[in-house]
């Protein structure tokens, strides 16, 4: 190795193939989709143009303002969920767990479930939420209910079931991580001082952990704004959500309605996402 | 040791509900995969049988359950190799500044985040206007590429956020060329945390189904075949194939462990501790 | 299929292509007197690609196919919106395409597709009247709607202009079709059902169901809709704007008072939906019953006195296809029509498109029972053996001439068709 090359040179050399993948499969087809976005189509083909009337549509229609409150409303729902459940269990694991091997052990466990396709999972809460279903069933031998709960499936409800069944994870992970990075002395500083457990976790834990929980979201929100298949499935198709519209775009062969709606879907993302990166750093803090 | 407090008990609780709400929807597949021969995808069971794990062994009415499991594996081994290759070398490189990281930076992040369909649709669009064909092995690779490359490089950052340089110092002190210093200190040191990356990579493809949608082409991968299953195939094979992926996870992150505890040791034999506390 | 096999198939078809440019035209001269022997080894090297819904691209047929021409057919099962969505983009990735009328219409205009010379199909004379005149019997009325006959032909090959007459150059051989009407849970719902107008009873109320897949959707909303007399249409199949738009408003009020459990994107959602118990009324295809059905769980495709609603669905030929691989496709059309397929597919419920001929390959009382609406003498079973009907059950609807003689309208595309995509939508984010 000759050791005349650069320390810069050498980076540029070792990014290349990284940057080559994301340049082919990231930059150009967005590109291209703000490039179609403009073209104009019939019932089979798509083809050049320069015409605005895609935007005009998507700008002005009431379904694309009722869309994307709808798909706000999931995206904040599934957020609190998710940021509660995953802060708790990744305290649980750092902090209340005592060793590295056991804390690796309740890890994978979590983990498993998430290698069953995520379509079967999803698919398979319609048995449990059904109306003869198993949630119905044992709510009503056990006397709790005489009619079955009609809103636990095919509803809002189901939808964010789902969505914090399948997501919460990506919350668990980056939280418990920046939670093993917490210097343990801080902790015997605190109490040490008098603080009791309650200030501990609201002064010392929680501030330190607030990387962790910024990654999670951003995982969380992105996952949600960009699904469209959780929210067909668990709502048996009557709610919607931007992902659904452009998928239903995709499926009907209006590429160009569909290329509209995802550059505005991605400024949207992009958008949530500059913000939140605002509050943390992800390269230094993982 | 201290006495364990009120709230431990309380988490305890939180987490077991936590588990049994991750594995409810298992244990309701793996309940329904022992449907009798007549039995549907939902309850009252119709008979208790075995039936369905044989015929998915069987030629089903439409589709290829195994074709597109084996390309599904074969695709999480390509995504594999190259986001652990690809995602090393990016992280070596990102410990140093130079000109275009943060654009670079911030692309990966666009990568991350952006809606997966969109992927899809744009490399769609590609190849349809260049006029070439989808593949699995082409479009369908770049675009799980584009999922999975971001999460194996925050890993590295991870990785080498905890890295102590003092050992690559004293190498060089020693008088080992920078590609020496790589091969025999920062590869070794760093390795069990590739596991993570390769684990990683393997998991994100195998189950990815947004961004193969419109990229794998005439034949399907696993996740695309479960997804036309589910338009019509009426039967309770789709949860017995859940139920064997279970079993069959449970296997791998055996077999990963495994591996992990192997390298530990023989690393803690060789006197370092360094990767410790990564998971 | 093993990937093995497709890369041993992938090799063969290069060489394939190689030998039919070298020898070229001859053959192709030669072929239109039948099959020369030379080929009758050549042709168990081909493999044709073909794709559409899990309707009818079942494994079972590739496996005849093999058995009895020789050649390989490779299967591939999509939703109905990856189907025109491959017929009208990836030409490559196909070499026959098992498409409904409806989606022909549409994609037809993009070229991947091939017109067939009807002088190569033996069975021609045979088809079904629907779809060449128009007519089933001398005497029918031509229903609503993109009727099969009306995108069934071109002027001549290579032409995009749809034939008004049996121009002997077809678009797709018609290979089966159905009538289409609500589907019901008897033991819930207690009564007698009549017309489509039950459908937004909001004595169903949380367990009605359509189906999401908006051309067919709004089809079975204009015939709910003009049953209730709200709307007389100048033809269901291609409405004007103010009639699209007062369809969807009348359902999109109907969604907001809670009139609908769900909207059923895929066959199987729709069996889901029946079988659980969620709906007991809802839009529905024949087979989805039939599997309800052989779950011992009591379900009707409900004959309405306004009508069905019909589809039919064909194979059509990619435009790529040429040489030996265009000769097996014409061998596998005709094969296709000549019963083993027709039998199948009659004993799931649907109808063949050249009845004569599957009857060979059906019992008499199957005949009877799901061609002349006629009781059962004895079990009735799917073709995969498991048993649906006991004695003496008769076929919801009857005969074939009383169930496709009485067709309100066809599956189609309008011209307002984006108009209607929108419209649509709203009913969907209501």
């Amino acid at each position: 190795m000759n050791n005349t090359i650069s320390p810069e040179k050498t980076s540029w050399m070792l990014v290349s193939p990284l940057a080559f993948i994301l340049g082919l499969f990231l930059v150009l087809p967005i590109l291209i989709i703000i490039m179609v976005s403009f073209w104009d189509y019939n019932e089979y083909n798509f083809f050049p143009a320069f015409i605005s009337e895609n935007y005009d549509y998507l700008l002005t229609s009431k379904v694309t303002l009722d869309t994307y409150l709808k798909t706000f409303k999931f995206m904040i729902l599934v957020w609190f969920f998710c940021t509660f459940i995953g802060f708790t269990v990744a305290y649980f694991l750092a902090f209340h767990v005592r060793t590295l091997p056991m804390q690796i052990a309740l890890f994978l466990l979590c983990t498993i479930p998430f290698w069953t396709s995520n379509i079967i999972r999803m698919i398979s809460w319609i048995p449990f939420l059904g109306r003869n279903g198993i949630a119905n069933s044992t709510l009503i031998s056990a006397g709790i209910i005489d009619q079955p709960l009609e809103w636990l499936l095919f509803s809002d409800f189901a939808v964010v079931l789902a969505f914090v069944h399948l997501f919460s994870l990506f919350m668990v992970v980056p939280v418990f991580n920046t939670m093993m990075r917490i210097d343990k002395s801080l902790i015997e500083a605190a109490r040490d001082a008098g603080a009791s457990g309650f200030q501990i976790l609201t002064n010392v834990i929680i501030p330190l952990s607030k990387p962790g929980i910024m990654i999670g979201s951003i995982f969380v929100v992105t996952l949600v704004m960009g699904d469209f298949i959780t929210v067909r499935f668990m709502s048996g198709g009557q709610s919607t959500s931007v992902g659904r519209v452009i998928s239903n775009e995709i499926g009907l062969l209006q590429y160009p309605a569909a290329a509209a709606s995802a550059v505005v879907l991605l400024i949207t993302v992009l958008i949530m996402i500059t913000i939140m990166m605002r509050f943390v750093d992800i390269r230094k803090e993982l | 040791m201290e006495p364990r407090s009120r709230s431990f008990y309380v988490l305890v609780v939180f987490f077991g509900l936590f588990v049994l709400f991750l594995y409810g929807p298992i244990f309701t597949i793996g309940v329904l995969s022992f449907q009798g021969p007549n039995g549907g995808l939902t309850f009252p069971m119709n008979g208790v049988s075995t039936y369905w794990f044989h015929d998915l062994f069987e030629q089903q009415a439409v589709g290829d359950i195994w074709g597109s499991l084996r390309r599904s594996f074969v695709l999480g081994l390509m995504v594999m190799v190259i986001t652990l290759v690809v995602s090393v070398m990016g992280g070596l490189a990102f410990r140093n500044k130079f000109r275009g990281s943060s654009v670079l930076f911030y692309l990966v992040i666009i990568s991350l985040t952006i809606p997966s369909i969109l992927v899809s649709l744009g490399v769609g669009l590609i190849f349809n206007i260049v006029d070439l064909e989808v593949h699995w092995t082409t479009s369908g690779l770049g675009s799980q590429l584009t999922w999975t490359l971001p999460f194996g490089l925050l890993i590295m950052f991870a990785v080498f956020n905890r890295f102590d340089k003092s050992y690559e110092e004293a190498a060089r002190d020693l008088g080992a060329t920078p590609w020496q210093t790589v091969r025999h200190v920062v590869l070794p040191i760093i390795a069990p945390s590739l596991i993570g990356v390769a684990l990683f990579g393997f998991t994100l493809s195998y189950d990815e189904f947004a961004r193969t949608l419109l990229t794998a082409g005439s034949d399907n991968t696993l996740p695309l075949e479960i997804f036309g299953m589910t338009t019509n195939v009426t039967s309770p094979v789709l949860y017995a194939l859940g139920t064997l992926t279970t079993v069959f996870s449970f296997f791998v992150i055996g077999t990963f462990l495994l591996i992990a505890v192997l390298l530990r040791r023989r690393q803690t034999g060789a006197g370092t501790d360094a990767g410790k506390g990564m998971v | 299929m093993t990937k093995e096999n497709n890369k041993v198939t992938v090799s063969r078809r290069s060489v394939l292509k190689g030998a039919a440019a070298t020898t070229g035209a001859a053959l192709g001269a030669g072929a239109l007197g039948g099959f020369p022997t030379i080929w009758a080894q050549n042709i168990k090297n081909v493999t044709l690609r073909q794709f559409g819904t899990g309707v009818s691209n079942l494994n079972d047929v590739a496996t005849k196919v093999k058995e009895d021409l020789g050649f390989t057919l490779k299967m591939t099962a999509l939703d109905s919106d990856s189907v025109a969505q491959r017929a009208a983009t990836q030409p490559k990735s196909f070499d026959i395409a098992d498409i409904e009328y409806w989606i022909c219409k549409k994609v037809w205009g993009a070229g991947n597709l091939q017109a067939m010379d009807t002088s190569k199909i033996k069975n021609y004379d045979k088809i079904a009247g629907t779809f060449r005149s128009g007519k089933l019997t001398p005497e029918s009325e031509i229903a609503q709607g993109t009727a099969p006959h009306t995108v069934g032909f071109v002027e001549g090959p290579g032409s995009k202009k749809f034939a008004d007459n049996e121009s002997g150059w077809m678009t797709l051989i018609p290979t089966i079709y159905n009538a289409d009407t609500l589907g019901i849970r008897p033991d819930l719902i207690k009564r007698p059902i009549t017309s489509w107008t039950e459908l937004l009873n909001p004595e169903f109320k949380g367990k009605a169901s359509i189906l999401d897949i908006p051309s067919i959707g709004i089809m079975d909303a204009a015939m709910v809709v003009e049953a209730m007399g709200e709307i007389t249409y100048g033809d269901k199949g291609n409405m004007t704007k103010e009639e699209i738009d007062k369809t969807i408003a009348i359902f999109i009020e109907a969604k907001k008072a809670g009139q609908f459990r769900a909207f059923w994107k895929t066959f199987d959602e729709s069996i889901n939906l029946m079988a659980s118990g969620e709906v007991v009324i809802q839009s529905m295809w024949s087979p989805a019953i039939t599997a309800v059905r052989s779950k011992g769980i009591p379900c009707v495709y409900q004959p309405l006195k306004e009508g069905y609603r019909s589809w039919g669905g064909g194979l059509g030929l990619s435009a790529n296809l040429s040489g030996l691989e265009l000769e097996a496709a014409y061998e596998y059309i005709n094969w296709y029509l000549s019963g083993w397929v027709g039998g199948y597919l009659m004993r799931q419920g649907y109808y063949s498109a050249v009845p004569e001929t599957s009857k060979k390959f059906m019992t008499e009382d199957e005949w009877g029972y799901w061609f002349e609406g006629k009781a059962a003498k004895g079990e009735i079973k799917t073709p995969t053996g498991k048993v649906l009907e006991k004695a003496g059950a008769v076929r919801d609807g009857g005969s074939f001439y009383e169930r496709m003689g009485a067709v309100a309208c066809w599956n189609s595309v309008m011209d307002e068709n984006k108009h209607m995509v929108r419209k649509w939508n709203e009913l969907i984010a209501a």
